[in-house]
């Protein structure tokens, strides 16, 4: 065979060819050809096959056995036409390294093809098998070698069709969000069986998990080195013929290394080793929690561009265009302003002095912001641009005691006012001789009347009526003929003067008295 | 008139106010930057606080488990003295560093979930590329530090707001050219930060006034009631975002609304933000009697702080313009009085220029002066800054 071959072998080359199409489907008709047990394959027949021309056919054949994917032998069979038996004839069949180049281009089909599947199958398969391994270790009789073996090989399996799957199922969910961007109905349709199949698988993922780390304790609790090695012994059997001791102890503690190294990939699959190192159960599941949650993003993402909005990504470049041609640069903050709205809300700040005093003095809403009392600045801060002081801070003075006093004689003073008008108040019309003596503070009062009322008498009249100039207080006078002189004694002095009625009434209580 | 919910229980309306507060002085907020503590207060009243928002102003409240994002609009689209700042220094944005903002926003919403400062510049220089955009001047070639650092201004400020979030890396070895930093995208934010009702791309108007327009446009209401609301939203709008609201700035239809439900409207805020309305002649303030409403301070306590204070007496007192010259001269004079409690340099020859300016912008800022030219006008507000003097007064004197 080795012999036959060309020397030179590119079984690779026809996927770089022009026309590797072609070349493809040629081989993989010789594929099928040999899942029927065919091996020798005429042009015509590839031909038919491909329903393709025969010229071209043969042309490919002869590339491909160039490239050694094929070999040729000379065709003896009859022939029905004198064309055909002046074409040089062969019949085609692949060689090892054609058909070495087939598999491992399926293989990579396979792989970049897949999908990947979360398998919840796997998973109940997995426990399962762990339940009877359980099984077997716990009657405490000899281990059936066998049946220990095959439970052990099918779990490790099944595990690391599992593992793969679920490596390439994230990847593949990726690439599904990220193929988002391009094919928006496709990814909206497909989502919605994603997701809940996700969530199945999360929900598996936690119940036979949990099942699976709770049967891998046990096992180890009731001895999974016996278990591991029954299989390693078999395996090693069936390697070795029998013969050295050395080799075949080597060969039980290879296996037995291996079938270690899995189980402690099955228990760090499904059981953390801490808070640190989560198992990859775990991490799977939080993987697919947080695919969903990118799925979701995606699918919001995706609703808000097509629901009538702008382009976002056009809306900022407009933006970008109109704060280049604005006409100044307050425009272009006034733009800013506008189009992102992020600024502050300004105040100005009051103090609760100055509240307090507009209170007081109940500013009214008219007055305008020159008349109203200014916002009480700290004076330290008016003068040194600070609130505190360098240097040594003044003694505070209390002026509580001088604001005491004040009050005090400011009450005395009313108290003092009051009892002197009611002094004053005469009932009815009395003679200016009949008042009695006046203390001090009813006589400044009795004056202060006397002067209005003189004053506002005109100079021939005998009698006036008159307010005091605060409008609290009446007064009467009228001129007594022929009385001379009288006197009012007070305790300043005498005062003297002609004659007259008088009659002092307090505005301030008249409106009840009356 | 309208009938009013019974008061809230105290304890919980001072929460109410802390996050309506919250939310006016900082329209967005996002899970993991804000203090955790206010951002929990917002989501627990996050249905309360969308109903008042709504209610009251009209304005959008969009709550959830990452971000608080209220879609304020602005009331005048004429005030210039709120622009972005550089997050570091403080320093406003000028029409390069808001071109480059959008650009890495138009980029970063088609990104993938992380993306470098390298990339993000690489995808910038691509859309600077526009021909609009050269035709307009904007040339980016990223070629020398300055443009880098207008970069990175950006960058922090996608940070500060949390459109990014840094993985590795940082900005300064970016500019230094010797490295680069890794950042994680949050579109949800990014998907949030337009407010305006319409898309930018939707509008084809030519000229900046006309988008301007376009962008801030509303549904005109058509029936009675619902003008009346909308009246009520714009005023509400004006009273909560603005320091002083003038009655001279208002449409007479507005100013009449705002006549007749004085009481109610400014009640309605104060129980909601604690802000208390001084009413005036003028116009009306709403002010803070916890002073922290605010982005601009004043009085406050510092150099500049202070002679904003000393400027603003002065202003009030003239009551006409004064010149820009004129206050030139005085913080000349005031510079050599304060020697003891200013910064040195105050008294540099040409610093007053600059002091000046500041001093000027905050009271712009705060609707206290208007600035024409060489000109300074006192608004009627600023009086509240003059010095307090012993004025004899005919209130009190009767009753």
């Amino acid at each position: 065979m080795a012999e036959e071959t060309p020397p030179a072998q590119h079984p690779f080359a026809h996927l770089q060819a022009p026309n590797a199409a072609l070349y493809r489907k040629v081989m993989l008709a010789f594929m099928r050809a040999k899942e029927r047990f065919t091996v020798h394959l005429r042009p015509e027949d590839i031909a038919l096959d491909l329903t393709h021309d025969l010229d071209a056919v043969v042309e490919a054949l002869g590339r491909l056995e160039h490239w050694g994917n094929l070999r040729a032998d000379p065709d003896t069979g009859r022939v029905t036409s004198v064309e055909d038996f002046h074409r040089a004839r062969y019949l085609y069949q692949l060689t090892p390294a054609g058909q070495a180049a087939e598999q491992a281009i399926a293989v990579y089909e396979d792989a970049i093809g897949r999908r990947g599947v979360l398998q919840s199958v796997a998973l109940a398969d997995i426990a399962t098998q762990l339940r009877a391994l359980l099984a077997l270790t716990g009657n405490g009789a000899e281990l059936d070698a066998a049946k220990t073996h095959l439970l052990l090989i099918s779990v490790a399996e099944r595990f690391s069709g599992l593992a793969d799957n679920a490596q390439a199922f994230m990847a593949s969910l990726r690439r599904t969000i990220d193929f988002a961007d391009n094919d928006v109905d496709a990814f909206l349709a497909y989502k919605e069986r994603l997701i809940s199949y996700i969530e199945r698988f999360i929900a598996d993922l936690a119940n036979s998990g949990a099942e699976i780390a709770d049967l891998a304790l046990r096992i180890e609790a009731a001895g999974v080195e016996p278990l591991l090695e029954v299989a390693a012994r078999r395996e090693a059997a069936d390697a070795v013929p029998d013969g050295i001791d050395d080799e075949a102890d080597a060969a039980v503690a290879e296996a037995m290394r291996h079938w270690r190294n899995r189980w402690a990939g099955l228990r760090s699959w499904f059981i953390s080793a801490d808070s640190r190192r989560p198992s990859q159960a775990r991490l799977l599941r939080s993987a697919a929690i947080g695919a969903i949650t990118q799925l979701l993003g995606a699918v919001a993402v995706i609703n808000e561009r097509r629901s009538g909005r702008s382009d976002r990504s056009a809306d900022f470049r407009a933006l970008a265009r109109w704060f280049a041609q604005a006409p100044d640069e307050a425009a272009t903050h006034q733009l800013w302003r506008a189009a992102f709205g992020l600024g502050p809300s300004r105040h100005l700040t009051v103090t609760a002095q100055t509240l307090d005093e507009w209170a007081e003095q109940r500013v009214a809403a008219a007055t305008p912001w020159a008349q109203a009392p200014p916002l009480a600045v700290s004076p330290q801060l008016r003068r040194t641009g600070s609130y505190e002081r360098r240097g040594q801070p003044n003694r505070v003075i209390d002026r509580a005691d001088a604001r005491r006093l004040l009050l005090e004689r400011a009450a005395q003073e009313a108290a003092q006012t009051a009892a002197a008008r009611a002094r004053l108040v005469t009932d009815g019309p009395v003679l200016l001789s009949h008042l009695g003596q006046l203390d001090p503070q009813a006589f400044r009062l009795f004056l202060g009347l006397l002067g209005d009322a003189l004053s506002a008498r005109g100079p021939h009249t005998k009698e006036v009526r008159t307010t005091t100039g605060d409008g609290t207080m009446e007064v009467r006078l009228t001129l007594v003929d022929d009385a001379g002189l009288v006197e009012i004694h007070t305790t300043d002095g005498v005062l003297s003067g002609p004659q007259h009625l008088i009659d002092i009434t307090d505005l301030t209580r008249a409106t009840v008295s009356r | 008139m309208t009938r009013r919910k019974p008061a809230l229980p105290q304890e919980r309306s001072a929460r109410f106010q802390r996050a309506v507060r919250t939310l006016l002085a900082r329209p967005l907020l996002v899970a993991g930057l804000a203090d955790p503590d206010l951002f929990r207060l917002i989501r627990s009243q996050a249905a309360e606080l969308r109903d008042w928002f709504d209610r009251e102003t009209g304005w959008r409240l969009v709550v959830d488990a990452q971000t608080a994002r209220l879609f304020k609009t602005v009331p005048t689209v004429h005030d210039a003295t709120y622009p972005a700042r550089d997050p570091r220094s403080g320093a406003p944005f000028g029409r390069r560093r808001y071109v480059l903002t959008c650009l890495a926003l138009g980029a970063l919403e088609r990104a993938d979930s992380q993306v470098t400062l390298g990339r993000l510049a690489e995808q910038i220089l691509m859309a600077a590329a526009d021909p609009d955009l050269t035709a307009a001047g904007i040339v980016f070639a990223l070629d020398n530090r300055e443009e880098r650092s207008d970069l990175i201004a950006v960058v922090r400020l996608l940070l500060d707001w949390g459109a990014l979030h840094r993985v590795a890396g940082d900005e300064e070895a970016y500019l230094g050219a010797s490295g680069d930093a890794l950042y994680d995208v949050d579109r949800r934010v990014i998907s949030g930060l337009l407010t305006g009702s319409r898309g930018p791309s939707t509008i084809t108007e030519p000229t900046f006034e006309a988008r301007m327009r376009a962008l801030t446009a509303e549904v005109m209401p058509d029936t009675e009631e619902l003008r009346n609301r909308s009246l009520r939203h714009r005023l509400t709008r004006k009273l909560l975002e603005e320091p002083v609201v003038y009655y001279d700035e208002l449409t007479a239809e507005e100013l009449s609304y705002l006549t007749r439900q004085r009481a109610a409207i400014l009640g309605r805020i104060t129980e909601a933000t604690g802000l208390v309305g001084e009413v005036r002649a003028e116009g009306i303030a709403m002010v803070d009697p916890d002073d922290e409403l605010t982005d601009i301070r004043m009085p406050a306590q510092g150099m500049l702080s202070h002679l904003t204070l000393l400027l603003a007496g002065h202003i009030a007192a003239e009551p006409d313009r004064v010149e820009v010259e004129e206050l030139h001269t005085l913080t000349r004079k005031l510079a050599a009085e304060h020697k003891a409690y200013w910064r040195k340099n105050a008294t540099d020859p040409g610093m007053e220029i600059e002091l000046v300016n500041a001093a000027l912008h905050a009271l712009t800022a705060l609707k206290l002066i208007a600035v024409a030219g060489a000109q300074v006008t006192a608004k009627p507000a600023i009086a509240r800054y003059a010095l307090a003097e012993p004025t004899i007064r005919d209130n009190g004197a009767r009753t």
